[in-house]
């Protein structure tokens, strides 16, 4: 992975400089940017390799960067850090194409998984399809309550919202949300959205 | 038809006139006619000479106009019978001008005062129906308390009955500590003049027959009189509007809780961002120089910078939670010199509506010596407020329900206010200020925390031990008033 370069975004210096250091431990090479502009200002001079961007942000904020970058052709798999309580933005990213999204503070080793998921996708479409088909076996095992409850989670539902819509307790939808990840072999959140877009792709 | 009845009623309105001149005419016939028959008649005393008697009493007795008649009659008759002595016919004519002009006079001043009476009566009436039919209680006392009158809206408001207060103190009314005061009260008054309440009016609590107590607004106005001094009172029953208020209150302080509720919630959310920063910042540095130790190498250099970096984040997240605490101190209110007495009792008045019902035995106890003190009332008052319906709660349902509110120096030269219940009582360790912790099943955890944020804020502490008898005391200080500032009055 020595010849990849990950590209940092984020507003805070101390967050930019700590996580080069910490890839550079591991042997990353990393840029930083402290804003969506002087990202977008490289385009065209991208070093392969992968993104993870900051969600709240002066200026332009996370989302608009990916849709940017998007639109301007960069492929770049793309990670979102994000803060306390945004998740649904963070399941709104997920579906714009982020591959993985986490939350701050977060674990190294969880971080550097992320990244050598993201450095090694879109490789192999071959792989993509057959995890497709291995998730839909996965939620075929499923109950309709837990369907429902996996839905609603991977939409970016709190516990509480959809306990609400489903008429349930809280309480209810954290055991059915518990019994969810392991049935799928989900390890995160993530997983479980990601999970729920491989399955609306192929019923589409 | 009608013509006839109005006529008929006309002539029996008058009779008393008719009667009048007619008793006149007979009175003079009766006279003369016995001086014809028994021979009376003397150069000393002619006929006219027994007349005049009798035009004197028609004169005062029936007013000017018998007078002049019987005058009149009296001449004629005498012409009839002794037809001579014109000096004498004369005279009788002056004196009978005379008297009657005096019964004209003495009949004038009678309508009068008959006027004046009828005035009185009809006054009375007015007064008397007021009385009897106000929905607030009036209570007239004498100068050394005794009730003089007790009318029929106090009969409906105390259940006592006006036999059964004439004569007995008003103190009757009230409940301790007001009970044992009153006459204190008002000796001060007679002695200084100084107003307290008369012409003022306050709210205090009265107690009923049956020992239950009450809200009530008391306006007291003052009679003086030659017979001495007596004071007005007018109740009024403010139960239920009190509680209204009350609720009122209670949804105010509650709203007042959310809103502080909403931006705590919003500023927990800015700082959990915020400290995410630095704390992210440290786990990535940490995590690193972990990873760099692991390695085989000559590394010492960048771990020691990373922690150094680290360190410097954590100093950062400690700045960020720093100027929260800053921003949690600010919007003081403004401080006055208020009665820590009359806030109290206020604040217990509140927060007590109901209480007596359910059956909570409530005293007070206030030291005058620390009465004044440097605060912002309403949000003391919500300390109070808060502590009087915790201890409530804390006794629903406890065999023995005792309130004890008072106020007394503390060791460190403040007002100390402790409550002190007799309910459950609070398990040693609990961390009842903290904010989100509740011993109650439907607590929110906040009323205690916001609580000692308005203590501290005035720079007084907040506890709680156990009441010795069972039960919890929650003692708060407030500073004292610096001396001689004049106590606020308040609203």
């Amino acid at each position: 992975m020595s010849e990849t370069m990950v590209h940092i975004v984020d507003d805070d210096a101390a967050m930019r400089d700590s996580l080069a250091f910490l890839l550079s431990a591991e042997g990353l090479a990393s840029r930083l940017y402290e804003g969506g502009a002087a990202l977008l200002a490289r385009v065209g001079e991208l070093e392969p390799g992968c993104v993870i961007t900051d969600i709240r942000m002066p200026g332009m904020n996370g989302m608009e960067l990916i849709s940017q970058l998007r639109q301007q052709g960069v492929a770049h798999p793309i990670i979102v850090l994000t803060g306390h309580a945004d998740v649904p933005l963070a399941v709104q990213a997920m579906k714009a194409g982020v591959v993985d999204f986490l939350e701050k503070p977060f674990d190294d080793v969880v971080l550097l998984r992320a990244l050598r998921t993201a450095l090694t996708q879109g490789q192999s479409e071959a792989a993509r399809l057959s995890q497709s088909a291995e998730v839909g076996a996965l939620a075929a095992l499923l109950t309709k309550r837990e369907r429902q409850v996996f839905e609603a989670i991977a939409s970016g539902d709190s516990n509480k919202t959809a306990a609400i819509k489903l008429g349930i307790s809280p309480r209810t939808v954290e055991i059915y949300r518990a019994n969810v990840m392991e049935k799928m072999k989900a390890h995160t959140l993530s997983d479980l959205v990601r999970m729920s877009m491989m399955l609306n792709d192929a019923n589409a | 038809m009608r013509a006839i009845t109005r006529r008929l009623r006309t002539l029996t309105e008058q009779r008393p006139r008719v009667l009048t001149y007619g008793a006149t005419a007979l009175a003079l016939v009766v006279v003369a006619g016995l001086w014809t028959l028994f021979r009376l008649s003397t150069p000393e005393a002619p006929l006219l000479y027994w007349l005049s008697p009798v035009v004197c009493a028609c004169a005062i007795l029936g007013g000017p106009g018998p007078g002049l008649v019987a005058t009149a009659l009296g001449l004629a008759i005498a012409w009839l019978i002794v037809p001579d002595g014109g000096g004498a016919q004369l005279a009788f004519a002056a004196s009978g001008l005379a008297v009657s002009l005096v019964g004209y006079l003495v009949r004038r001043e009678r309508r009068r005062d008959h006027r004046m009476d009828l005035a009185l009566a009809e006054r009375e009436a007015h007064l008397g129906s007021i009385y009897d039919t106000a929905p607030d209680g009036l209570i007239v006392i004498d100068e050394i308390g005794v009730i003089r009158s007790f009318s029929a809206g106090a009969e409906r408001i105390f259940g006592w009955s006006a036999a059964e207060t004439l004569g007995r103190n008003v103190s009757m009314l009230m409940p301790a500590p007001d009970r044992g005061s009153h006459d204190g009260y008002l000796g001060r008054y007679l002695k200084t003049g100084e107003r307290r309440i008369i012409g003022v009016g306050r709210i205090v609590v009265g107690e009923r027959k049956d020992g239950s107590t009450f809200p009530m607004e008391l306006a007291i106005g003052e009679i003086r009189s030659e017979r001495g001094r007596a004071f007005t009172g007018f109740v009024r029953d403010i139960t239920e509007r009190q509680a209204a208020q009350a609720r009122l209150q209670e949804l105010q302080a509650e709203l007042v809780h959310m809103s502080r509720l909403t931006a705590m919630g919003e500023m927990a959310s800015a700082l959990a961002h915020e400290l995410n920063q630095p704390l992210g910042a440290i786990a990535n540095y940490l995590s690193g120089a972990r990873r760099l130790m692991d390695r085989p190498g000559d590394n010492p250099d960048r771990i020691a910078e990373a922690l150094e970096k680290a360190a410097a984040q954590a100093m950062r997240a400690g700045e960020i939670i720093r100027r929260l605490r800053d921003f949690l101190s600010r919007g003081e209110g403004e401080r006055r010199v208020v009665s820590i007495q009359k806030l109290t009792q206020e604040a217990c008045a509140l927060a007590l509506v109901g209480a007596k019902e359910s059956g909570v035995r409530v005293q007070y106890n206030f030291d005058p010596a620390v009465d004044g003190v440097l605060a912002d009332r309403l949000p003391v008052q919500q300390v109070i407020l808060n502590l009087v319906r915790n201890a409530l709660d804390a006794m629903d349902g406890a065999v023995r329900r005792e309130l004890l509110v008072t106020t007394a120096h503390s060791s460190d030269g403040m007002t100390m206010v402790s409550v002190a219940d007799t309910g459950a009582g609070v398990a040693p360790g609990t961390k009842l200020f903290e904010p989100f912790v509740s011993t109650k099943t439907d607590g929110m955890g906040v009323g205690l925390s916001i609580s000692r944020t308005i203590v501290e804020a005035h720079g007084g502490r907040i506890w709680t031990e156990p009441n010795p008898g069972g039960g919890a005391i929650f003692r708060f200080t407030v500073p004292l008033a610096p001396v001689g500032e004049p106590v606020e009055a308040g609203p």
